[in-house]
């Protein structure tokens, strides 16, 4: 890749941490109105975005409202209205948003919300992990994960063209790892607004569903029922939602090499293949966690292990197909999570993958890596384990799976 | 040959509220009034005041062209209606036009009963029925000294007194012992035949005219008793008959009025009377009676005109009440149903006083009938009391001494 | 259309017979009065005898003369004395001895309304007599548009969609109207299975969320220049005191431009009337049932609007389908605020299914229940303070009110004397606001005249006695 050379002799470069990136993100895309309140650790980004329309460097409506509840529902009646909208949240705040954050993708709301993601209360703690993110992957929200601070800043952006092109219509969660990525200082450099604004072009996003009084009508009318035109109406509004997330995943693909084309910047869309070409196992990352796993993986080599890696950016809609495709030729594969799936017991990301593995002819073994609950560090000495482990399943050896990493840090 | 959906015969008070009570359900059905009488409509009840020159003539009439108009009912007046073919829907006029209805309102009124005196028919006389009449007889009054009133009812008193007051020597017969036989009892008429005894009217009661015989100049009427009294001008007001003549032959049933039921309706289908010429029902009796007077007009008229336009909710009439108000020499009578009964199965409380009479009667602890000379009361709050038969043994001794107050507050309650 | 007319009132509850109206109406009229009070049937009871001026006067019809008639203008049943000949048949027509025969000059009298500012009603010290302007408000918005269906599915005798269809006539078609899960949606305001019932655009929000998801609508509409739209919520007491509380304090605490009417109806009628925070205390609800241990509700409703008070929310209101030209009156302000601030307007609005009120009751339980100071009606701005729109003084008492309702049908003695405790401190709280309120208002008025300083002084203390620059 030649990004430095397609770096625009214009572009500010700042060295920001990522909730800085993700305002700075949120800047260039123009929101009418945003929505705000504070929870650790998206707080500097929310008082970033109030700063910049207080300076204004950003011509938005700022929402301060008295919740999370309320900040999702103002974005509702803003976007109802015709507004661009954004917001941050984390964990309790997603959690207290959740009412109208289910809503969000049946009434096909465009909207980009950024999750700063972190583990949730109980046991207490209010440090990084996934399990936020990942609790709400089923609700319809589309999910792109972010692996550094200028990804962030891009990808709000780019979740805006996805978001709010015809064939999409839903809301898209850019997650960026709480602590690592939210506090962690790198550099960014900014893209520039009429560059952004001629990737966006004009914003539409009430057309199918709208609150003004010039094209009056009742928007979501109860539907339903135990027969008649109720029930099948509500099926096609529910097909109609899976339409547009099996859109999506082309359009993200054609939006991020549109961003690409403009800023020199191509970002893996949905997964990123790292030393595959002949590697006979696989890590499967997601986030932030990928530098280190990288790192790991160089030093594997180093040692003549046949070793890659597949990193996730897109996780809704799954991108089942790249995935099979890119792992179809391991002999075995290490998912890490940074959440737990209660009930299966695992990593949710290991689950994903197992289900997509299975249009391949052959059954390749997986394990389930667990690591960077609560804010925990998985270093490049966790991935090497990691590694250790998979090549043992390679080998035909049993593995107890999941492999907690820091079960025993000290 | 014209038509209508709703035709009415006659232009008094049952016809025009019975157009109002249509209009009320059907805005657009055609509608036409066809009425003997060449003037617009106006009210018999006026004529008196006409006749004393208190109204003018032009200043009596009820509704103008137009109200016709505007309400959409053609006025077809001057033209008596001759004859009714229910069969065809027909009503034949004098002037040969047929008008087919849709549904029929036969409101025709009264006139003048005229009684079999000998030598009546070969005399010049006066009856006060028509606006015509009463322009006639005003224009008469001032051209005669002596009159003869027949009959001692509300027209004859009423005509009576304006001749008096013309300065006329008036002498009014009344086959009756009493003037205003039927409305109240004999101690009021007693206060009002002194009013008039006092104006130096002379009322010869409880006599009957005989004979009538023109003189050279005027007119001469014997009495039973033999007497003769003489005038230059005749008036009879013994009464009124329904004007009936026109139904004969129609199939619709008429006694002494067009017979109706309780919704107005007449033998015949889509035939309906109201007013002065229906027998309808009476509320103190339960019998069926011609009643005459305009409350009952209107309260027909209404429920005949609501019927005919098809409402659904209709519920029938309870029946007539006897309502009436009088003013001789300024002073007011005022009787509500059976206010000279007296007997078994009433009470009668009178207040006699020289100021004022009053009296109340009851039956059951419930108003049947209230009349008064000199003390007039709200008419239509008694009314309503002798119609909702309301029960008064809670404020009995109240209502007796203060029959206004009383019936203001029960009248007030039933607002809410 | 037909023409309505405004008419005097008459509540008998209210008046002490002082006979005032009858004094003033013989001073305009120079003769005996047209209004007559009379000894009603209690000690200390009146009734009262004044033409109604009805739409349908039989008086007109049995007068022979054509001396009265109704005035398609005004309303009025006009006589002309000209015409009347006194035959007195008119008093035969009236069934309320409204038009009498005068004593004293043997002519009929009656009632005028003097020309549209009648004397009785300024007499009046106790506001037994009201001036009816009902009428007006039937002249003025009858023939606006209805917003909503013809077809709405609400029980029969219902409260609310009275209110719904009042408030949307008055609002017109320049709204955005949120009505959240309740009855309002329920018969069918947003509609179903793509169908509205509705002809302004209109939304179920959550439960939750009304209030913010339409001060999102304003801010974005404000943004862009759209700022003379009505950005309106029509929500029930649950969705407004319950769960949606946050929302609404939060968007009343930024003063977000917005016009919110609470559609009281004491609980959540549409899910089978469980209790809410707005429920009074005693009510019998779905979830404060009465047997044997408990007897309803035991604890007092949420006083919402005081609530919205202490937000210092541009506008807060009471109202009541009762008195609709008062409700008309302060809609059109509540609307006037909702452009400046947030706007708060609370309508009772007895539920004849939840609350067991025959349906052809519904109105009588409304006026009962401001009449027993159950419901007072006052309305509030920063600037103005509190003040009483009715009074709050003679009330009747609360059982005469409590009576009305089948859900309060099995309070004891104890029971009621704690609602009528309840309410007698309520209205002492009222009063003591509206005085103290108004006070510190007239301190500030008083303060610029007295003060030599420039008119951005800074304003006298509270509760300062004398002011001295």
């Amino acid at each position: 890749m030649s990004q430095a050379a397609a770096l625009s002799r214009d572009s500010r470069t700042l060295v920001i941490d990522g909730n800085e990136a993700a305002a700075w993100g949120a800047a260039l895309s123009r929101p009418d109105v945003v929505a705000v309140y504070p929870i650790t650790p998206q707080s500097s980004l929310v008082e970033y975005l109030a700063k910049f329309i207080a300076e204004g460097k950003m011509d938005a409506e700022l929402m301060d409202v008295e919740g999370e509840h309320s900040v999702l529902s103002v974005l509702h009646g803003a976007c109802l209205a015709g507004g661009r909208t954004y917001s941050a949240t984390s964990a309790q705040g997603l959690a207290y948003m959740f009412e109208p954050y289910f809503r969000t993708p049946g009434l096909r709301l465009p909207m980009v919300v950024s999750l700063v993601t972190r583990d949730s209360v109980t046991p207490c703690c209010v440090w990084g992990g996934q399990q936020d993110a990942m609790t709400v992957k089923e609700v319809g929200w589309i999910q792109m994960y972010c692996e550094t601070q200028q990804e962030i800043c891009d990808s709000i952006p780019i979740a805006y063209k996805v978001a709010e092109h015809a064939d999409v219509m839903l809301p898209v969660n850019v997650c960026h790892d709480g602590n690592y990525l939210s506090y962690g200082v790198a550099r960014v450099d900014l893209p520039e607004q009429e560059v952004v604004d001629a990737f966006l072009g004009e914003k539409n996003v009430n057309w199918h569903a709208c609150l003004d009084p010039e094209r009056p009508m009742a928007v979501d009318p109860l539907t339903g029922g135990a027969g008649g035109a109720g029930p099948s109406m509500f099926v096609r509004y529910r097909k109609g939602q899976c339409a547009g997330m099996s859109a999506a995943l082309d359009v993200i693909v054609a939006a991020h090499e549109d961003w690409g084309r403009r800023t020199g910047r191509y970002w893996s869309p949905l997964i990123e293949e790292y030393r595959m070409e002949d590697a006979e196992v696989a890590l499967v990352t997601i986030g932030s966690m990928t530098g280190a796993a990288k790192d790991a993986v160089d030093e594997a080599r180093l040692d003549g292990r046949r070793v890659g890696l597949v990193k996730i950016k897109t996780f809704r809609p799954f991108p089942a197909k790249a995935i099979a495709a890119a792992l179809s030729k391991v002999k075995a594969i290490g998912v890490v999570d940074r959440a737990v799936n209660f009930g299966w017991n695992c990593g949710p990301v290991f689950q994903e993958v197992l289900a997509a593995l299975y249009a391949l002819p052959v059954r390749v073994p997986l394990v389930s890596f667990i690591g960077g609950l609560a804010g925990a560090d998985i270093t490049p000495e966790h991935f090497a384990r990691s590694i250790a482990d998979t090549i043992r399943l390679a080998a035909g050896e049993q593995v107890s799976s999941p492999v907690w990493l820091n079960e025993f840090d000290k | 040959m014209p038509e209508a959906k709703y035709l009415l015969v006659g232009s008094s008070h049952a016809a025009l509220e019975a157009l109002r009570a249509i209009r009320r359900l059907d805005p657009d059905g055609s509608m036409a009034m066809v009425t003997r009488d060449g003037a617009l409509p106006y009210s018999p009840t006026v004529l008196p005041y006409v006749m004393s020159g208190r109204s003018r003539p032009d200043a009596v009439i009820l509704r103008d062209r137009a109200f016709f108009d505007e309400v959409g009912c053609r006025f077809v007046s001057g033209v008596a209606a001759t004859g009714l073919d229910t069969a065809a829907r027909s009503v034949r006029l004098a002037d040969g036009t047929q008008w087919r209805y849709g549904r029929l309102l036969v409101a025709t009124g009264a006139a003048p009963a005229i009684p079999p005196i000998p030598g009546l028919d070969t005399v010049a006389f006066h009856v006060l029925r028509t606006l015509d009449d009463a322009v006639g007889l005003r224009a008469r009054m001032g051209l005669a000294r002596r009159a003869v009133v027949l009959g001692a009812g509300l027209v004859g008193l009423h005509a009576a007194e304006t001749l008096a007051e013309a300065g006329l020597s008036v002498s009014v017969i009344e086959m009756r012992g009493q003037v205003l036989p039927g409305y109240i009892d004999a101690k009021a008429s007693a206060r009002i035949e002194a009013a008039f005894a006092g104006h130096g009217v002379k009322l010869l009661l409880g006599r009957t005219a005989t004979r009538v015989a023109a003189q050279d100049v005027g007119i001469a009427v014997t009495t039973d008793d033999g007497r003769t009294v003489e005038g230059d001008l005749l008036l009879v007001a013994t009464g009124v008959r329904p004007v009936t003549d026109w139904l004969a032959g129609s199939g619709v049933q008429v006694e002494r009025g067009v017979l109706v039921d309780g919704f107005l309706r007449t033998s015949a289908a889509d035939v309906w009377a109201a007013g002065d010429v229906a027998q309808g029902l009476d509320f103190a009796s339960g019998t069926r009676q011609v009643l005459g007077i305009i409350p009952t007009a209107v309260e027909q008229g209404r429920i005949a005109g609501f019927d005919m336009a098809g409402d659904a909710g209709q519920k029938p009439w309870v029946g007539g009440l006897p309502v009436n108000t009088y003013r001789f020499f300024g002073r007011p009578a005022v009787s509500v149903g059976q206010a000279a009964a007296g007997g078994d199965g009433f009470e009668v409380v009178e207040q006699d006083l020289p100021h004022l009479y009053r009296r109340i009667v009851l039956a059951g602890d419930r108003l049947v009938g209230i009349a008064s000379v000199d003390d007039p009361f709200d008419a239509g709050i008694m009314g309503e009391l002798i119609r909702r038969r309301v029960d008064l043994a809670a404020v009995k001794d109240a209502f007796l001494a203060d029959p206004t107050a009383i019936g203001r507050r029960l009248m007030s309650e039933q607002w809410r | 259309m037909s023409i309505a007319y405004d008419t005097i009132a008459f509540r008998s509850a209210k008046c002490d017979g002082c006979g005032e109206c009858m004094k003033a109406c013989a001073a305009v009229k120079q003769g005996t009065s047209r209004i007559s009070i009379v000894p009603g049937a209690r000690d200390g009871a009146f009734e009262m005898a004044l033409c109604r001026q009805c739409g349908d006067p039989k008086c007109v019809m049995v007068c022979p003369a054509g001396a009265l008639s109704k005035n398609a203008g005004n309303g009025i049943v006009d006589w002309a004395a000209d015409r009347c000949v006194d035959c007195l048949l008119c008093t035969s027509g009236c069934a309320y001895g409204a038009i009498s025969a005068d004593p004293i000059g043997g002519r009929v009298i009656k009632c005028d309304q003097c020309g549209g500012d009648p004397a009785c009603v300024g007499a009046c010290p106790t506001d037994a007599l009201e001036w009816g302007s009902a009428g007006s408000i039937y002249n003025r918005f009858g023939d606006k548009e209805d917003m909503f269906v013809p077809g709405l599915a609400g029980c029969q005798g219902c409260n609310s969609e009275l209110i719904m269809r009042h408030v949307m006539r008055r609002i017109g078609r320049n709204s955005v109207l949120a009505t959240p899960p309740g009855c309002i949606p329920g018969m069918g305001s947003v509609g179903y299975n793509g169908k509205t019932g509705t002809k302004v655009p209109v939304f179920h929000p959550l439960l939750t969320n009304t209030a913010s998801m339409l001060a999102g609508v304003r801010r974005y509409y404000d943004k862009i220049g759209r700022k003379d739209i009505v950005v309106m919520a029509l929500a029930g007491d649950g969705g407004t005191v319950d769960c949606g509380f946050h929302a609404v304090s939060g968007a009343a605490e930024r003063g977000e431009k917005i016009l919110y009417i609470c559609v009281d109806n004491e609980g959540y009628m549409n899910t089978g009337m469980q209790r809410s925070g707005a429920t009074p205390y005693g009510s019998w609800t779905s979830t404060t049932p009465v047997g044997d241990k408990l007897k309803g509700k035991t604890q007092d409703a949420k006083n919402m609007p005081m609530i919205m008070v202490a937000h210092r929310a541009a506008y807060v209101a009471t109202a009541s389908t009762a008195y609709m030209e008062e409700l008309y009156d302060k809609l059109d302000r509540a609307i006037e605020a909702s452009f400046h601030g947030f706007s708060y307007l609370h309508i009772y609005s007895p539920c004849p299914t939840g609350w067991r009120v025959p349906a052809n009751k519904v109105i009588e339980a409304c006026r009962l229940s401001v009449e027993s100071n159950f419901v007072t009606l006052w309305e509030y701005t920063p600037e103005a303070g509190l003040r009483f729109t009715r009074s709050p003084d003679r009330p009747v008492p609360v059982v005469d009110y409590a009576r009305t309702i089948g859900k309060y049908r099995h309070l004891d003695a104890d029971q009621l004397a704690h609602i009528q405790a309840k309410v007698d401190e309520q209205v002492a709280l009222l009063k003591r606001l509206a005085g103290e309120v108004s006070a510190v208002s007239a301190a500030r008025a008083a303060a610029p005249e007295d003060s030599s300083t420039s008119a951005g002084a800074v304003p006298p203390p509270l509760r300062h006695e004398t002011f001295r620059p």
